[in-house]
This record gives C-alpha cells, structure tokens and sequence, in this order.
C-alpha cells in the first residue's frame, strides 16, 4: 500500500489476498525453492506424458485418461507452485471464481461435444455419408 | 490505398437509407453547431467526454441506448408497415435486400447498442452509490469500456451510410453469413461492431465484478447489499462467462471470411451447427445479462413504493444465484429443430422449464411485498406492475415453447417473435424506463414531470400489447418471421391491428421525449432538494441530488439491509459529532477511453473495407495510447479536506431544513 | 472506524475496500477466467471438428513431438523465470528483475519461432488452415495462444523500458503481478493445449 492509499481514512478490509500473491512472511530462499520445486514437478509430469503418449508406459486405450489425469495434475502444481493458490480463506474469493470458470468451461466443451456429436450421429457430414454409400 | 472502398458504397440510388442517412448526418452537424454555438466544447471534454466518474459514464450510457432504441424503433415501424401493406398483389415499398437490413440491424441494434448500454449505463450510475464508495474498480477502465461501446455503435450506423448492413438476421448463421453467399461488407461491418462493443461488455463485467465483490462500504457485508446489486452481481458474471464464448465463434467466422478458414463453411469439412450451438450459447445467457438487472431494479421500486422491506431477500438472492448458474445450461432450447435427437432435446427442454421456477420465485416475492404494505402509485411503480403482468405472460409463452413437441410447430414462428418481445419490452425495456424515472433526479437534481411519465407509461403498455398480441394469433396460424412479403390474405387484418400498435407505441416515445424536455423547462418547480424524493431504502438516497464528485464525504458504516433506511429510522442522518474530513483521493479524468475509441473505430472500418495500413496505423495507435497512459506519473487527483467538508456541510444544511419542515 | 469493524473484516469485503493491489489482481484474474472460456471455445471447436480432415491430412501426418516437447520445455522455463522475477521484484531488485524478465522474454521469443516454424512448415507442404476444418481449428487454437504469448512479450517489453525509468513503484508491482498472473495462465494453457490437441490427437 502506497501513501496515497492511506490517504483515505477509510477501513480497509483485511484478510483478503490478491491472487497470484504468496504470502508475505515467504523469505527469497523460501520463495526460490518453492518455485524450484514447481518447475521440477511440471518438468516432471510432463515428460511422464511424453513417455505415456509414445506408448511406453501405459496400455493403450487407457493412454487418453492417462494423458488428462497428467495434464490436470500439472494445471494443479502451475496453481499452487507459481500461482501460490490455495485453499485458505484468504484465497476464498480467488477459488471460487477459479471454481466459477472451470464450470463454464466443463458446460461449453461439455455441452458442444455432447451436443454436436447427437447432431454429427443424426446427420452425419456429407463426407461421412458419402463414405457410408460405398 | 482505400481497399475496398469506391463511391459506390454510398446508397446514391436507393432513396430511403439515403434520406435516413442524410437526416443522421444533419441531426449530428446540428448536435455540433449548438455546442459550438454555446461554447461548449470545453465544458463537454473535461466533464464528460474524458471523465471517468461512474455517474458521467452511467449517463452517456443510457444517452446511448435511449438513441439507438430510437434508431432500433424505426427499422420496427419500417418492419411492421412493410408487412401490413405487402399482402397479396401488393408489393410494399421495401425491397427484399433492403427488408433483410433492416431486420437485422434491428435486432442488432436492439439487443446490443440499445438494451445492453441502458442496462449498464444504470448499473454503471447505481451500483457504487448503493455500496457506499466512491467509484467503480477501475474507472479508466470504465471510459474506455464506453467509447468502445460507442465505437461499435458508430460503425453500425455508418453502414448506413457507407456501404451496406448484414442480411442474415441479428445471429449471421453460416452458410449464408459465408463470403460465398455474403460477398459484401454487410456481415463484416456486423462482425466487427459486435466484437468491438463485446470487448466494451466484457471490460464493463469485470468491472463490476470486482466493485461488487471487492470494493464496498464498511459494514456492508453480502447480506447487507441491496438487492439491485445482487442483480447486477449476477449479471456481470454471466458477462464475463458469456462473452468471451461469441468473442470466439465470430472470430472463428471472420477467419472463414477473411482467411478462407473452414469452420463453418459447405467444403472441406466445416459445420454451420458448430456457429448455431456456441453463439446461442452466449446468446442465452445474454438475455439474462439483460434482465437480472431489470428484476433487480424491480426489487428496489417494489419496496420502496411499498414502503416494506423487500420480502424473502435471502430466497431472492438464492434464486439470482439460481438463474445465473441455469441459464448457461438452456442454450439448446433455441434450436430444438435441428436435429439433435431425444436424449438432447429433452435434457435442455426440463432444464428450460427449471430455470422458469428462479423467476417464479421472484415474481411471488414481489407481490408479498406489496401485501400489507402502502403502495404508491407513481411512474415507477406503474412500470414495475405492468412489468409483472406482462413478463408472466411472455414467460409462459417461453415455458410452452420450451417443450420441444411445441417448439417443432412453433420455431421462428411470429409466436416466437411475440414471445421473446413479451419478455425483452416487458422485462428489459420496463425495467430501463422505470429506473430511468427512478433515478432521474438522483443523477440530474430534479424529477421528471409525473402526469407525463404516467402518459408515457399506458401508452407503451397500450402499445405494445396492441402490437404483440396479433402476432401470436399468427404464430399459431403458421406465419413465419422475417416475411418481407405475405401470401395469405385472413392474415392481413391482424398486420393491421399490429401496425396500429406501433402507432401507439410512438405515440408513447414521443411522450417520453416531451416529459422530459418538459421537466426540463420545469426544472425548478421540480427541484429534488433533499436527495431522497421517493422515501428510498439504500445508500443512493443519502447523497445530494446529483451526488458531489466522490459521492460520500465520509464512507457510511452499514449496519444492516436498507442502510439509508435505518439510519433514517435512527436519525443517524444529523450525526451528534461532527464527522472527521480527509482529504480524498479522486482518479484523473482522462482521454485515454475516447482515443481508445477513435483508433478502433478506425480499425474497424479499416478491416471492413480491407484498408490495412489504416489497420496497422490503428492498432499502433492503440497501443501507443495504452503506453501513454501507463507511462504517466499522476493518477489521482486530491480534494482537500476543506473542500471536501464544505460540500458536506451544505448536504447537512440541507438535510436539517428537510428535518424541520418535517 | 471502530475497532469492531476491523474485528469482522473476514476478506469477504466487510471491512471495507479492499486495498488496490487486490481490486487490480482479482480484477485480472477474472479477466484470465474470460480468457480462458474463450479458449474453451475454440477447445470446443477443434473437438467437434477434430475428424473432419477433408481427405486431407490428419495430426498423425503432421505433429512432430520433439518440437513440441522443446516448445513445452522452453514455456515451462519461461514460467519459472518469470517467477523469479517477481522474486526479485519483491526484493526491490532492478539488475534481478530484468534479467529474469529478459530470460523470461527470451524463452517466450523461442516459444514463437519454433511455432512460426511448425506453421510455415504445414502452409508449405499444403496443409495450411485452408485445407481442411480439422487444420483450420487446429491454426486457430493453436494460433490464439501464440499470440496471446506475442502480446505478452509485447506487454513484456514495455515494462522491461518502464522499470529503470520510473522504479518499483505500486502501480508498477501491480502490473507485475498481473504479468506473472498472465504468463503462468498462458503455460497452464499449454498444458492443455500440448496433451489434448498433440498428444492426443496424434494417436486419433
């Protein structure tokens, strides 16, 4: 807060934090490992999809649940680790909307896909029904 | 050098946009020669055009939309006389080309330029005065939002002038809105109106957003917020999810357009289905960006000209809440006739009728509040009854068109014309006319003229019932919508009973538009001097009409629901002790939102007609102009504590003569 | 301003405006959560039309895993640098913060020309965005990110010449920390991005 903030008299609200912040106490080498320990992690689930996807790992049809299971937990560690989210309360605000967006993105892929896939069944495309008349 | 552009985008040999166009123009140099001639030029550009105040932007808002429901209005009268007298042997006086325009702009216009800034502009006004602080999150933030806004606004009318508006309907469904089947500049000028306004919206949710759930008034927790704020609460967030989804989907057209991309197109595999689901999937929730609004606005007349509190608030947040959330899971409902089969159909048709139980619960509540209460009969409330009698009946028609059996008989029908304009005029367009009569004199310092206003009222409901009942006599009779011509000659008497409506309807605009020149010439006979003429219940009402520049000397501390209304109850409004002045700190008005403004209306048009160095210039001037913006060193000017304390004293001197007289 | 207000002040608004720092980072976040829906729509769009190749050719035909790996990798150290560089900001260190943004925009740059490559390569071989719908979901997805990555190296840029001149004053860190908030959004979008439409759609 700037000296122009203290401007106002106004009480301002505690126990609030900005998304994106970590808390204050955190020291550099605290700061330094943290990050370190996300950038190991990431690197390391990603690689692990790389491997997964050549085939390596997994049996085959499991390969797309494995990929998604990899991908979410690597959206999890960018969230904690660099974005320092996480479930206090004072990051309420920033989870829920977190929470808000995750729901309509579930909706409009969710909803598209299912939708589009009735649609694509009843009336194939006209390339699919011109390979379906062979 | 000039793209596409030739002297030929100018309707030389069609008379009727030409004279539309040069009556614009001459209404626009007459606007400007009276500012000019009053030297006004520089009061103009420091109060309002580079302000960044909430109340200035709340007002060019709702100037804006009242302009294009104008505009809007007359592409309806154009509409309507056309099918009225094209029945038969008779020919109309509209061509078809020029018939398909004038239906999409006005849907486009309607929804977009006219309804969505009304409603912003209110919530713009409304919202940090009933939190109790000073402004907005970020007011710079909200000019620009604006002018973006106004850009958009701009363009559309400039297809009037140069060039040619879109023929595919307010939604440019592909194949049509294709380069194949739309070679012109029509669909683009569409295209890139909505995407620069959209961005407008977009920077407006966000905005209110964070106001609403970050910047309030002490005390003042999510409980205590009154019930227009919940509205808008629900509102901006449906903003911030929808938008961005049409944001994408005319991105993904315009690269059909521009780039010989395949979304959407009859080869290489696009599906014109994919542009049907993700722009109704932003167009559902759109019109519930719309009305929540309106029903919170409703919420405030209903108590306040009942004098009650408002009943069952916490079952009336529940069910914003509710609705927000539903109305992301309906959007199928607008193509049930497109082949997604049962399983689809029937999913979304029960979750259609779901969400109607949200506003069943709102419509119960409103009604409670009445009960027992001493209701007054002004303006204001006039609308809010007429909005109850009129959005159930258009609700009803939605929950009967929600059961997928019907809609195959009933689809873009002039039923459903009629049933998403009962709920749009007597929900939305209500709802903006009565918080216009509402908080007029908060914003300007004096009330508008009552009788008028009461005129102006039953002259609209008259009107639109006249206009809107007929067609869906028609619906049910089998006439399609956007029929430039009439075959079916039992048609023609309905077409005439719906054509005198619009006369009504008219009749009623021009009222509005004579209260209020008259008020004001009258202004002070109809001078609001205590600040509170209606016996409010919230915060706004506690401020001087028009509220100083930083709206509360000192923030209020809310102890509860209807703060103003407690603190009148406890004669709080006199505190014993004289309450401690700090300076404050007020954000700099700036150009920033209105040269953010030229420079897309400049690429807008530059895209449209393909001039692309007027593209590229645009765009560095854009980002010049943000660079400017961050690069300076002041931000905030500051009101001394002396200066600050002499306003509020007048307000106080003010209140206490209210008090004696009382 | 009793103490009693100070006492309920729970972060949930009650205690008054939130200070500036937090009305412009949630602001941002929810600007990011808009972004991301955007995003979801073009997701939406290329999983509709994932399949729809024209006869022409598929993900298997034309994705090269080593270059997306080596685009992964070099997004994934850009986040960690960027990270960094808030570190330093926090630690009121010029030299620090710009050279953890330069390695941060140097990294970014990389990113872009190793996907200018992939799409110059696909254009040449016929298998531009006009080809098919399948290839013109898969430019544009693929594309919104690149240049949401372009603008904030943009973005990154200007505030690299605008720290040494106006030093690390509060409006400045806000925008650092919205910065941070954008680029690690835009790695966990890649992360999406390389499984789902990569990875995934390679084997389809």
């Amino acid at each position: 807060m700037t000296a122009r903030d203290s401007l106002e008299a106004t009480p301002r609200d505690r126990g609030d934090r900005a998304p994106g912040d970590a808390i204050e106490e955190r020291g550099l080498v605290q700061g330094l490992a943290g990050y370190g320990l996300g950038l190991a992690l990431a690197a390391g689930l990603t690689a692990a999809a790389f491997f997964v996807a050549a085939g390596h790992l997994v049996w085959g049809p499991a390969i797309p649940m494995a990929l998604v299971t990899l991908a979410v937990a690597q959206m999890g560690v960018h969230l904690v680790f660099f974005l320092h989210l996480t479930s206090g309360p004072d990051n309420t605000n920033n989870a829920l909307a977190l929470a808000f967006g995750v729901l309509i993105v579930a909706l409009v892929l969710g909803g598209s896909v299912w939708i589009m896939a009735h649609l694509n069944h009843l009336h194939p495309a006209m390339a699919q029904m011109m390979s379906m008349r062979r | 050098m000039l793209g596409k552009l030739t002297w030929e985008a100018v309707p030389w040999n069609q008379p009727i946009p030409l004279i539309a166009a040069a009556l614009v123009l001459a209404a626009t140099l007459g606007a400007l020669a009276f500012v000019t001639a009053t030297g006004r030029w520089t009061y103009l550009w420091r109060e309002w055009i580079t302000s960044v105040d909430h109340k200035r932007i709340g007002v060019m808002y709702v100037l804006l939309g009242l302009a294009m429901l104008l505009r809007g209005f007359i592409d309806a009268v154009m509409m309507r006389s056309q099918q009225a007298l094209a029945v038969g042997h008779s020919a109309g006086y509209l061509p078809p080309e020029h018939y398909d325009q004038i239906f999409s702009a006005h849907g486009t216009i309607m929804i977009l330029f006219g309804a969505m800034p009304l409603v912003v502009g209110l919530m713009n006004f409304v919202v940090p005065l009933q939190l109790g602080v000073r402004d907005v999150a970020f007011p710079t933030f909200n000019s620009t939002g604006f002018w973006l806004t106004a850009a958009g606004a701009l363009l559309v009318n400039v297809s009037l002038v140069v060039g040619e508006f879109a023929r595919t309907g307010w939604l440019p469904y592909p194949p049509l809105s294709e380069t194949a089947y739309s070679p012109g500049v029509g669909v683009d000028y569409y295209l890139w109106a909505v995407q620069i306004a959209g961005l407008g919206s977009l920077i407006n949710g966000i905005n209110l957003t964070t106001t609403i759930l970050k910047v309030r008034a002490p005390g003042m927790g999510y409980l205590r917020m009154p019930m227009f704020c919940w509205t808008a609460l629900a509102s901006s967030l449906l903003i911030i999810a929808a938008f961005p989804v049409l944001t994408a989907t005319l991105a993904m057209l315009g690269l059909d357009r521009y780039a010989g991309f395949h979304f959407f197109t009859n080869e290489a595999g696009g599906n014109q289905m994919m542009f049907v689901n993700l722009v109704w999937a932003w167009g559902h929730p759109e019109v519930y960006i719309l009305v929540l609004p309106a029903f919170g606005i409703f919420s405030e007349i209903f108590s306040t000209f009942s004098g009650k509190p408002l009943f069952g608030y916490r079952s009336m947040v529940a069910a914003t809440l509710f609705i927000c959330v539903v109305s992301f899971m309906v959007w199928l409902h607008h193509f049930f006739t497109m082949g997604g089969g049962g399983d689809v159909n029937a999913a979304f048709g029960i979750a259609t009728s779901i969400i109607a139980v949200g506003t069943g619960v709102k419509v119960y509540n409103w009604i409670f509040t009445m009960y027992g209460g001493e209701v007054r009969f002004e303006t204001p409330m006039l609308w809010a009854l007429g909005f109850v009698f009129t959005f159930v009946i258009g609700g009803m028609t939605g929950v009967l068109l929600a059961v997928p059996p019907a809609d195959f008989l009933l689809h873009n029908s002039l039923f459903l014309v009629a049933h998403f304009h009962n709920v749009i005029v007597g929900g939305v367009v209500f709802g903006v006319f009565a918080g216009i009569e509402y908080w007029f004199p908060k914003a300007f310092g004096f009330r508008l003229h009552e009788r008028l206003g009461k005129a102006a009222f039953w002259l609209a409901f008259t009107g639109f019932w006249v206009t809107f009942t007929p067609l869906y006599a028609l619906g049910l009779m089998g006439m399609t919508r956007r029929l430039q011509h009439v075959d079916v000659p039992e048609w023609r008497p309905w077409l005439y009973v719906s054509a005198a409506g619009v006369v009504i309807l008219a009749a009623g605009a021009l009222v509005q538009a004579v209260q209020l020149v008259v008020s004001i010439r009258r202004r002070e006979a109809l001078r609001d001097v205590t600040g509170d003429p209606w016996n409010g219940r919230s915060l706004e009402w506690s401020t001087p009409s028009p509220p100083p520049a930083f709206n509360f000397a000192v923030l209020p501390q809310v102890q509860g629901l209807d703060a103003h209304w407690r603190a009148k109850q406890a004669h709080l409004a006199q505190p014993a002790d004289k309450p401690r002045y700090e300076p404050i700190a007020t954000p700099r008005n700036t150009a920033t939102g209105v040269v953010v403004g030229v420079f897309a209306t400049l690429m807008g048009f530059a895209v449209i007609w393909h001039i692309w160095w007027l593209l590229a210039a645009g765009f560095v001037g854009a980002y010049a102009t943000f660079v400017v913006f961050a690069w300076r060193d002041r931000d905030e000017d500051e009101i001394p504590a002396r200066e600050v304390a002499r306003i509020d004293r007048a307000r106080l001197a003010g209140l206490r003569a209210r008090e004696t007289r009382a | 301003m009793s103490a009693a207000a100070h006492v309920r002040a729970t972060g949930h608004g009650q205690g008054g405006p939130a200070s500036k720092r937090i009305v412009v980072g949630y602001g941002f976040w929810l600007f990011l959560l808009s972004d991301i829906v955007m995003f979801s729509a073009f997701f939406a769009a290329w999983a509709v039309l994932a399949r729809s190749t024209a006869g022409g050719p598929s993900g298997r035909d034309l994705f090269e895993p080593s270059r997306v790996a080596a685009e992964t990798a070099l997004l994934l150290a850009s986040s960690f640098t960027c990270g960094l560089s808030a570190l330093a900001t926090r630690a009121r260190s010029l030299v620090w913060t710009e050279l953890a943004l330069l390695a941060t925009g140097l990294l970014g740059a990389a990113f872009l020309v190793l996907e200018a490559q992939e799409f110059a390569g696909l254009v040449a071989r016929g298998a531009g965005p006009q080809r098919s719908a399948f290839l013109s979901a898969f430019f544009a997805l693929v594309g919104c990110h690149g240049l949401h990555v372009a603008a904030g190296l943009l973005w990154l840029g200007t505030m690299m010449a605008q720290i040494p001149v106006k030093g690390f004053r509060a409006t400045l860190e806000r925008r650092m920390l919205c910065f941070n908030l954008f680029w690690h959004t835009l790695d966990i979008i890649w992360v999406g991005l390389f499984t789902v439409v990569y990875l995934l759609g390679a084997g389809a």
